[in-house]
């Protein structure tokens, strides 16, 4: 299954004012699309409100032909959606086994025991855990954990919030060449949030840099390399409004 | 209508409604809830009972019990609120600690019911299931316990010891330590980081309201001369605590209200029921019980605030067009070398080289902002050139083996307005809090005004001056904006012998009535004190554009303006050094504009301003220098401007 | 000897009882974070259903059917009604409890306002005693650990097992990540209410087997021992709800034979307060209870 990912002019928040004022972003099946920006520019809480955790206040949020903004977020999962959220990202209580079983919720029981094989291929590591609870996991066995729940779907899209994140250099780099990248090889449309910009640069189609809430470039990892005005945006240069 | 049906209404009606006042006290005031309450009320009852029988050999032998002292009129009555206070004591153990409010909640149901079992079973102490009677009356001996005029004197002596218990409770309420206990109830984590000891100010609810409910059993019991395990089970604590939160949880006359309508008004209701031989003849006890649970659960959703909600506490400056008395900040010594320790102020006469606190309502006439301090250059220079206020040293922390901090050493100058920014996991939250006390540091120091408080905990470097505010919503929301800004200001101990262990703040005032001494000797005594913080206050709203919203409920507020009473709060301790933690996140660009250029203006008067921030465009207009750090380590130092083009910082963030 | 196989039987029934009931009641904390203090109302409101079943004429084990059926369907709306409603709100873990004991005083008293005050008892059969040394137990209260070891088997089985069970502990660990892998949770939960208020009234109309006589507040003490079972093994954890049955249930009747009766449930309160001041989270649970 493959469908396209936009959002449109989407302002959400936590009720009060808004964090995220008119985004749009459209990722294509296929592509690695990264979100970057300093810290509370709003990139959690833009992939929060794609997947229904957070209210949308204004705009729309479309899953191929579907719209489905402000849907509960299990209707979204249901409309081919997976979300990796930034931390409490497994079942800590449940085993390794029985976390990639809940990711496999919606799938016929007879194909689940296929799917976790196939999971298991791609994260090898997991296989060696299955009984393991997943909450004495380390840092990366769970970002591979949490990555694999969402993959037992084989979803349509993938939002990662931040994959990378308290993970050593080489296993972070690991995680987005080898898996990000591989989500969007077998057709996913994948938007990640990063903090680590230098590093999924590297492995984007398309970059939107977002700060104080708002999208302030986007374009090709190429393009903004090259543009003074990324590394100024990036870390605000230009004084706002 | 006879009157000693009048005589039974009137006296319930007034040792329910002292009850209902500690309740509302412990509860509504100071947030403790205490489902056990009616074991004070008990253990003044059966206090008051051993305390006025004859021993129990001498009483005719049929009842068992410890005690009988056969004292005396008063002493029953002042032993049965004595035993009420002290018998709360063991109850800070479940009630102060970190529990989650339902599991503390269930713990002092089950103790009650626990308590009531013993008493129930265990005979030799109260005569177990039986309980006491032929309890003696007060001056039984005297005079004659079934005229009327004894019953309706005895009565008065209820009412008139429940208005006492009333106007009490109000002192208490109404006064800065009221207002302590209002914040502790509303956010009991920032209050304690302003200074307000949780512990001692939940022990003074419970023994206070513990003493309140002892007296109103003690009086009970001498009214209806009997007592037994039926007459305080656990469903008369929910009795109570129906009463307060329908008649209004944290107004006094709404406990009072809640008294009267709910145990005595059900009493009285069912009187007037018509019974017929056709009803059970349990019905209608039944369905009284299922009414109050439909009170209950009704009112909570509702009207949670009770018929007689809390009052709004209304705070009026009383010159708002006039100067303040006291500067907005402390006035500095002209020295530029660094500081030693702040002069102990004892008294009138100790004053350390220049300013000091001004005495009284004496009348300073400083302007508020961009202020000459006497004796003082405003700014002395260039940044570089000015004294170091706050010097850290290889300062590291770690977390379970991650340096989250690594052998950090800065230097930050007086009257600058200093940025620290960085990527996500640099450091610079765990910096900030290491600074200001709240979190301890691994290795390093912390020197302030050349003082060591590395080891210093958050509240005493906070009376010291470094003072910090929070990420996260930390206004108390159910006071007004001019009450979060009175409840920073920490108490002084009255009187020339201060209390407080530790270097004692020379130049920062305090408030004698934040305590419960303080709040019982009366207005009087804190009034001056009151009158300076709200002149402070006043100013500082003005100033910050926010005097509109003075006696606003803080929750009700926007996000920015919140923003704005937290620092405004932070500026009320009249600190040294301020350190922020992202104050602009979250705020409108104009507002945050505004808020960076009152700081700037105070810190041309001599404040030190730290700001973490992630709006790097406000450290480009507002902040020279700028710290920026990366990995635990600090990696360059300069103006935004400059960092920007430093490669390193640069590289760190689109690291990240 | 004699009085300790005695009172181990009596142990052994208790235990059975408040398993049922402990697990009920935890699974209801883990589910929903609400302590739900009106169990031990819905529980007699159930014993009371299967009594009047009985008194029309029906052997006892048909009512306690209805009384299992009605007590599912009346925790689904208390749940459906009353405390998501709070919840949604936003109501503090305070709030809830106040909430709680309202209702508890709303079916309680309501029962006791249709049934009367009096105490009664189900007409039944007590069957063959079987048993040796001072061990004995009769029919009925070998039908009642029985059904005790079933339901726990049942639980076991219902958690590790199924779909539905495994739904639930990930919805009790995560509610936000369960729906984000498109279970309904809202639809858990209600099952859940559902499942544990049926245990609620099958606990209710064993307790008032074992109990003989009962009346509309006869679960007012017996709630307690659930909340020590519970804190005990761990708020929400279903087996810790076994265990802490077990040694609660055991306890409570070794330590009555040996003290006087009335001082039984002591034992239990006082445990119960020492698991509240020392380890919240029981013995069986991750580190909870303190307030975030």
């Amino acid at each position: 299954m493959s469908a396209e990912l936009r959002a449109d002019g989407v302002t959400a928040g936590y009720g009060g004012d808004p964090v995220i004022r008119g985004i749009t972003v459209r990722v294509e099946p296929g592509q690695v699309v990264s979100l970057v920006g300093a810290n509370g520019s709003g990139k959690s809480t833009l992939l929060k409100s794609l997947v229904g955790v957070v209210r949308v206040s204004s705009g729309t949020v479309r899953i191929g032909e579907a719209d489905v903004t402000n849907r509960p977020p299990e209707e979204v999962a249901r409309a081919g959606v997976g979300y990796v959220p930034q931390v409490d990202d497994v079942f800590a209580p449940l085993t390794v086994r029985e976390n990639l079983e809940m990711g496999g919720y919606l799938l016929p029981p007879r194909d689940v025991r296929a799917r976790i094989d196939h999971v298991v291929g791609v994260f090898p590591r997991l296989g060696t855990m299955l009984s393991r609870l997943a909450g004495k996991l380390s840092g990366g066995e769970r970002k591979m954990l949490a990555m694999g729940r969402v993959l037992m779907l084989d979803p349509a899209v993938v939002l990662l919030d931040e994959p990378t994140a308290n993970l050593a250099p080489a296993i972070a780099r690991s995680l987005l060449e080898d898996h990000v990248r591989g989500l969007a090889s077998n057709g996913a449309s994948v938007l990640v949030v990063e903090q680590r910009a230098r590093a999924v640069l590297a492995i984007s189609d398309r970059t939107y840099v977002l700060a104080g809430g708002e999208v302030r470039m986007e374009g090709t990892p190429a393009e903004l390399s090259a543009s003074p005005a990324f590394i100024e945006s990036f870390l605000g240069g230009t004084v706002p409004r | 209508m006879n009157s000693f049906y009048i005589i039974n209404l009137l006296l319930y009606a007034a040792v329910d409604a002292m009850a209902c006042l500690g309740l509302s006290q412990q509860f509504g005031v100071g947030g403790v809830t205490n489902f056990g309450f009616i074991i004070f009320q008990a253990a003044g009852g059966y206090a008051a009972a051993i305390l006025a029988l004859p021993s129990d050999s001498a009483n005719g032998g049929f009842q068992s019990y410890i005690g009988g002292w056969n004292l005396p009129f008063p002493i029953p009555w002042i032993g049965a609120a004595i035993v009420g206070g002290v018998i709360a004591l063991p109850f800070t153990f479940l009630v102060g600690r970190r529990l989650r409010g339902d599991f503390a909640a269930v713990g002092l149901l089950v103790t009650a019911v626990l308590l009531n079992l013993l008493a129930t079973n265990y005979r030799p102490a109260l005569n177990g299931a039986a309980g006491l009677s032929l309890i003696p009356q007060p001056l039984q001996g005297e005079y004659n316990p079934l005229t009327s005029n004894y019953q309706w004197t005895l009565t008065a002596a209820a009412i008139a010891l429940c208005a006492l218990v009333y106007f009490f409770v109000r002192r208490i309420t109404e006064s800065p330590y009221g207002r302590s206990l209002r914040a502790m109830r509303d956010n009991d984590v920032i209050a304690d980081s302003l200074g307000k000891n949780l512990l001692s100010l939940r022990t003074a609810m419970l023994v206070t309201g513990g003493a309140i409910a002892g007296l109103s059993g003690g009086i009970l019991v001498s009214y209806i001369t009997a007592f037994s395990p039926a007459a305080w089970g656990y469903a008369e604590t929910v009795v109570l605590f129906a009463a307060v939160i329908i008649g209004g949880a944290g107004n006094h006359l709404g406990a009072v209200l809640g008294a009267v309508l709910v145990p005595v008004g059900f009493e009285e209701v069912t009187r007037y029921i018509p019974t017929s031989n056709n009803l059970p003849p349990n019905l209608i006890p039944s369905l009284e019980w299922v009414a109050i649970g439909l009170l209950i659960v009704i009112f909570l959703w509702l009207r949670p605030q009770g018929i007689l909600p809390e009052r709004r506490r209304v705070i009026r400056a009383v010159a708002p067009a006039h100067p303040p008395e006291e500067p907005v900040l402390s006035p500095l010594p002209n020295d530029s070398a660094p500081q030693p320790h702040p002069a102990p102020t004892i008294g009138p006469a100790g004053q350390g080289p220049g300013g000091g606190r001004p005495a009284g309502r004496e009348v300073v006439g400083r302007e508020v902002v961009g202020q000459e301090v006497a004796g003082r250059e405003p700014g002395g220079g260039e940044p570089a050139g000015r004294e170091v206020v706050l010097q850290v040293i290889g300062l590291a922390r770690e977390f379970g083996g991650v340096k989250a901090v690594d052998g950090v050493s800065l230097e930050i100058r007086r009257g600058t307005l200093t940025g620290l920014i960085g990527p996500n996991g640099a450091g610079k939250s765990t910096l900030l809090a290491m600074l200001a006390g709240t979190l301890t540091a691994s290795a390093g120091q912390v020197l302030y005004q050349g003082q060591d408080v590395t080891r210093l905990p958050a509240y005493r470097r906070a009376r010291l001056g470094l003072v910090r505010t929070f990420q996260l919503a930390s206004e108390f929301k159910r006071l007004t904006v001019m009450e979060n800004l009175l409840s920073a200001v920490p108490y002084r101990p009255g009187g020339n012998h201060p209390r407080v262990p530790g270097p004692v703040p020379s130049e920062s005032p305090g408030n004698r009535g934040d305590s419960l001494r303080g709040a019982l000797a009366g207005r009087w005594y804190w009034r001056d004190d009151e009158a300076a913080a709200i002149a402070r206050a006043q100013a500082l709203l003005e100033q910050f554009g926010l005097d509109g919203h003075a006696n606003s409920y803080a929750g009700d507020l926007s996000g920015g303006q919140r923003r704005l009473v937290e620092i405004m709060r932070a500026l009320m301790t009249q600190p040294r050094v301020l350190l922020l933690d992202e104050p602009m996140a979250g705020v409108h660009p104009s507002l945050a504009r505004r808020i960076g250029d009152e700081l700037t203006s105070l810190a041309a008067s001599g404040l030190t301003v730290l700001m973490v921030e992630h709006e790097l465009a406000i450290m480009d207009e507002f902040c020279e220098p700028v710290i920026a750090m990366a990995d635990g380590t600090v990696l360059a130092e300069g103006t935004m401007a400059e960092l920007r083009r430093r490669s390193e910082v640069v590289e760190a963030y689109l690291v990240g | 000897m004699t009085i300790f196989l005695a009172s181990l039987g009596f142990g052994l029934v208790t235990a059975s009882v408040l398993a049922v009931a402990a697990i009920g009641f935890t699974l209801q904390f883990s589910v929903t974070d609400v302590l739900n203090l009106a169990y031990g109302a819905v529980m007699i409101a159930g014993a009371f259903i299967a009594y009047v079943v009985n008194q029309a004429g029906l052997n006892v084990w048909v009512g306690l059917v209805a009384a299992v059926v009605a007590c599912s369907v009346g925790s689904v709306l208390l749940n459906a009604g009353v405390y998501a409603p709070f919840q949604r709100r936003g109501a503090s873990p305070i709030t809830m409890v106040i909430v709680s004991l309202g209702m508890t005083l709303i079916i309680e008293f309501g029962t006791q306002a249709i049934a009367g005050g009096t105490s009664v008892s189900y007409t039944m059969a007590q069957g063959p005693t079987v048993g040796a040394g001072g061990l004995e137990l009769s029919a009925v209260q070998l039908v009642v650990i029985g059904l005790s070891l079933l339901v726990m088997a049942a639980t076991h089985v219902l958690l590790r097992y199924t779909k539905l069970g495994k739904a639930m502990r990930a919805t009790a660990a995560n509610r936000t990540l369960a729906r984000n892998c498109g279970i309904r949770t809202s639809r858990v939960i209600t099952v859940t209410w559902a499942v544990t208020g049926a245990l609620c009234g099958l606990a209710g109309v064993i307790f008032a087997m074992d109990a003989g006589s009962f009346d509309a507040t006869s679960t007012d003490l017996f709630l307690i021992l659930i909340l020590a079972a519970v804190f005990l093994g761990g708020p929400g954890q279903a087996y810790g709800a076994m265990l802490g049955a077990v040694v609660i249930g055991l306890a409570t009747e070794v330590s009555a034979a040996y003290i006087t009766p009335s001082y039984k449930y002591v034992a239990a309160f006082v445990a119960l307060l020492i698991m509240l001041g020392v380890r919240p989270a029981g013995l069986l649970g991750a580190r909870v209870g303190a307030r975030t």
